[in-house]
């Protein structure tokens, strides 16, 4: 297929290359490019018809792929910048990141009706969508509304991350952007329309969205099953859609091969495993790569900030590079500095600085934030690694105390002040602790007040009544001091070994 | 067939519902479409089973068909105490 200069020609040329091949196989439904690309021009032209005017923000919150899908490349061609929402969300947090965007239209589904509060509370949503399909299959009135020009330049999607503060960073990225990581990821994993993958990530993270992209991108089937719950339905569906890729963040191998009977089965189509989204350990790949034999399997490295990706492990480095995150994408340029700007000696630790089309416009409506990573447009990515003799990078630690648990990133501070709503409660720090399966489980320790009673449970039972599923604490450790700096700074490090 | 209804209700409300109302939850709802347990609670779950029925959850049990409703739980601890 021909280059694409904006996202949404992704879907237009894969409609034109290929109209009855099959695009998304999602639940009992299989949807064409033919019939998905039909779905997203009945969502833009009404879109355009409620007004919709470039630049403005469309908020998705939905489950459902064949929906976002349509939907995001509805979103697009009609000019408006997608922002994709958390699924796993609550009232608090839905409307702060729905404030925070000003999104004016909101496309869901009914059973996100629950937070009709939070959607009512927040001024901006002028219109509450909760049936996607019926935009497009009200064949009463055909619309012609034109689509907007646009350019590379323009943003395209927010994607909003946990920020360690405790507000969500809404990360921009623009057409070209998306573009230039899309096509690198395209060029190095060697995708084609004969590919097919196990999507089991959700789109609205950055990691989901690229592999949305990317396989779009070229006309590749997407076979979508987000939930993890049961490991064994989604073995079932590799073998029976006879998919030639996986991609996945180290929980989700973890899972596989710690909770599934992966070990009992064949896939004889299976080309690439894709794993990104936090470190994985050396062991875990080389079990990968026992129980996948003759399977490529990628380590790749990103941040939301570079729309995805960064760096890979050529897989055939997997061994002797063992726990590297290998060199620079194409048309990345990966440089480890020292604080002052300049290339660290091999060995040395410093912070991994990346230049690339595919770095960000900037943090929305955050131009402080912006300035503290993007320096003379290279962006400074808070990750702490050494540079080996062959140029191959090693990440030693993060700068941010985020914590990755399964596929998420959850700021340490939101619990941290939720747990400090109780009365009885003191000090609070929560910190990330290695596990086998999540790559880091949630670990609270709390300081309780002098004369005060509180238990496990108790702060436990808060937690869950006020934070969404994957922020409540996979433990609750009481402690009667935190361990602390002489300047009184919380020591975390000393917490997460604990 | 013994009855483990009450024991498995009383873990999903105390592990995943909270103070959900009794009846928020039939017995034949699927846990997976309601959201009320993700990978994460099935793990929860699994671990739950082992300790508190003493039995094994072998890898390829983890299926819908034996975990993904209060009903569909108590019949799988069933077979696995017979068994």
């Amino acid at each position: 297929m021909t280059k694409s200069s904006l996202i949404q020609s992704y879907l237009q040329q894969a409609f034109l290359s290929f109209p009855d091949k099959t695009a998304l196989v999602y639940g009992q439904e299989r949807v064409s490019y033919g019939e998905l690309y039909s779905r997203s021009e009945k969502i833009s032209q009404w879109l355009l018809k409620n007004d919709l005017k470039v630049g403005d923000r469309v908020g998705l919150l939905t489950d459902q792929a064949c929906e976002y899908i349509a939907a995001y490349f509805g979103i697009l061609n009609a000019g408006g910048i997608v922002v994709g929402l958390n699924t796993q969300t609550s009232n608090h947090a839905l409307r702060s990141v729905l404030e925070d965007s000003s999104i004016s239209i909101l496309l869901s589904h009914k059973k996100f009706l629950k937070h009709d509060s939070a959607v009512k509370e927040a001024a901006s949503v002028r219109l509450f969508e909760t049936n996607i399909p019926a935009l497009w299959e009200n064949e009463t009135e055909a619309e012609n509304h034109p689509c907007p020009q646009l350019n590379t330049e323009d943003i395209c999607q927010i994607i909003y991350t946990s920020g360690t503060t405790g507000t969500p960073k809404g990360i921009m990225l623009r057409h070209r952007n998306l573009i230039a990581n899309t096509q690198s990821v395209i060029e190095y994993l060697e995708l084609t329309e004969h590919d097919s993958i196990m999507a089991v990530l959700p789109f609205f993270y950055s990691y989901g969205n690229s592999v949305m992209l990317t396989h779009i991108g070229v006309g590749a089937k997407l076979v979508v099953n987000q939930s993890f719950t049961y490991p064994n339905v989604i073995l079932d569906q590799m073998v029976n859609e006879e998919v030639t890729g996986f991609s996945g963040v180290p929980s989700s191998f973890a899972i596989l091969l710690h909770r599934s009977s992966v070990r009992e089965r064949d896939f004889p189509k299976l080309r690439y495993l894709t794993q990104a989204g936090a470190p994985m350990s050396p062991t875990l790949a080389a079990d990968l790569s026992t129980v996948f034999k003759g399977v490529k399997i990628y380590i790749m490295y990103g941040q939301t900030e570079a729309s995805s990706r960064l760096s890979y492990l050529d897989p055939e480095r997997l061994e002797d590079k063992a726990g590297s995150i290998g060199k620079a994408i194409p048309g990345v340029e990966l440089t480890v500095c020292r604080p002052d700007g300049t290339p660290v000696k091999p060995g040395e630790l410093g912070e991994i600085v990346a230049t690339g089309e595919n770095i960000m416009a900037g943090y929305w409506k955050n131009p402080e934030e912006t300035k503290q990573v993007l320096k003379n447009n290279r962006l400074w990515t808070g990750d702490l690694a050494r540079v080996d003799n062959d140029g191959f990078i090693f990440i030693e630690s993060r700068k941010s105390d985020m914590i990755k648990s399964g596929s998420h990133r959850i700021g340490p501070k939101e619990i941290e002040e939720t747990i400090l709503q109780l009365p009885s409660t003191h000090e609070v720090a929560v910190v990330g602790q290695p596990d086998k399966i999540l790559g880091e489980n949630i670990v609270a320790f709390v300081v309780p007040k002098d004369g005060c009673d509180i238990s496990q449970k108790e702060i436990l039972r808060h937690c869950r009544r006020n934070l969404p599923a994957f922020k409540v604490p996979h433990r609750i450790t009481l402690i009667d001091d935190l361990p602390k700096t002489v300047s009184g700074k919380i020591q975390k490090l000393e917490l997460k070994n604990k | 067939m013994k009855d483990y209804i009450p024991k498995i209700r009383a873990f999903i409300f105390e592990n995943f519902l909270f103070d959900a109302e009794e009846d928020s939850l039939k017995n034949e709802s699927s846990f997976l479409e309601q959201g009320i347990i993700d990978s994460t609670g099935v793990l929860e779950l699994v671990d739950w089973l082992e300790e508190e029925f003493d039995i094994t959850v072998d890898d390829e049990e983890l299926v819908p068909e034996n975990l993904d409703s209060v009903i569909l739980l108590s019949a799988y601890i069933d077979r696995k105490k017979q068994s």
